[in-house]
């Protein structure tokens, strides 16, 4: 069993974590009220993206931060707890984070119509075409 | 170990390959709703997505280009500035991206009322 270490809330080496928490929750509630003004996919992948990133920032990085979690490096062969742990988080953050970040885009493109084709042209004078035919 | 494990871990890149074109597609989905829409919170996800696009950035290259004699030139302040920036852009990053998506709902809850 691991000690955690103290670590008083809203202290200065606890400022970073806190803030991190924050802003995790308040991105989950953001994304919660934006899905009911958007529609479809749009609201989904916002909703997973942020849910997904609500994880990661609001428990995975304050627990590596506050030491909870340890780092695991490549090249690293002494851990305090087991080395497959430490690859397991680095396995469940590097998906959280990133796999949160593509969703969370994916979903503001979505919305934003960014990949979505731009309205056909419409033909502006059918009528020259109409007559050139009957000419011939 | 896994050989999965070992493709997604090991090099790391396609989870980072991923969440580059996640935050590149946000950023450039904030500009368009900046510009479409004219909503300040379009402004503030873009600067927030290029500010984590750039510390992401630079710490995936860093371990690749950063050695001593570079170290060497740019001195101590570099030095302290390589460690305080990318902390910096991260967080100043986040909390863009979360203010701009606040004010873009507020904004659309303003527009259907």
């Amino acid at each position: 069993m691991m000690q955690i270490p103290p670590l008083p809330l809203a202290s200065i080496e606890a400022v970073r974590p806190v803030f991190l928490i924050i802003m995790g929750i308040f991105l989950m509630v953001i994304a919660w009220r934006l899905s009911k003004i958007a529609t479809g996919w749009a609201a989904r992948m916002i909703v997973a993206g942020a849910l997904l990133l609500g994880f990661g920032y609001a428990i995975v990085m304050p627990l590596y931060e506050a030491g909870v979690i340890e780092r695991y490096a490549p090249g690293r062969t002494h851990y305090h707890g087991t080395a497959a742990t430490a690859l397991a988080w680095q396995a469940v953050k590097l998906l959280s984070m990133n796999c949160g970040w593509l969703f969370f885009g994916l979903g503001v493109a979505l919305h934003a119509k960014l990949l979505s084709a731009p309205a056909p042209r419409r033909a502006t004078n059918p009528s020259t075409f109409v007559s050139n035919e009957s000419a011939a | 170990m896994n050989l999965l494990l070992e493709i997604v871990l090991k090099n790391g890149l396609l989870l980072d390959a991923v969440g580059v074109i996640g935050l590149g597609l946000l950023g450039l989905a904030a500009i368009k709703l900046a510009r479409r829409d004219q909503s300040w919170g379009g402004t503030m996800m873009s600067v927030g997505a290029i500010a984590l696009l750039l510390a992401r950035l630079y710490l995936l290259v860093s371990p690749h280009i950063i050695d001593d004699s570079i170290l060497h030139m740019i001195g101590p302040i570099g030095i302290s500035l390589t460690i305080a920036v990318p902390p910096l852009l991260l967080t100043l990053g986040l909390a863009g991206i979360v203010w701009g998506l606040w004010g873009h709902e507020r904004w659309l809850s303003e527009e259907s009322l």
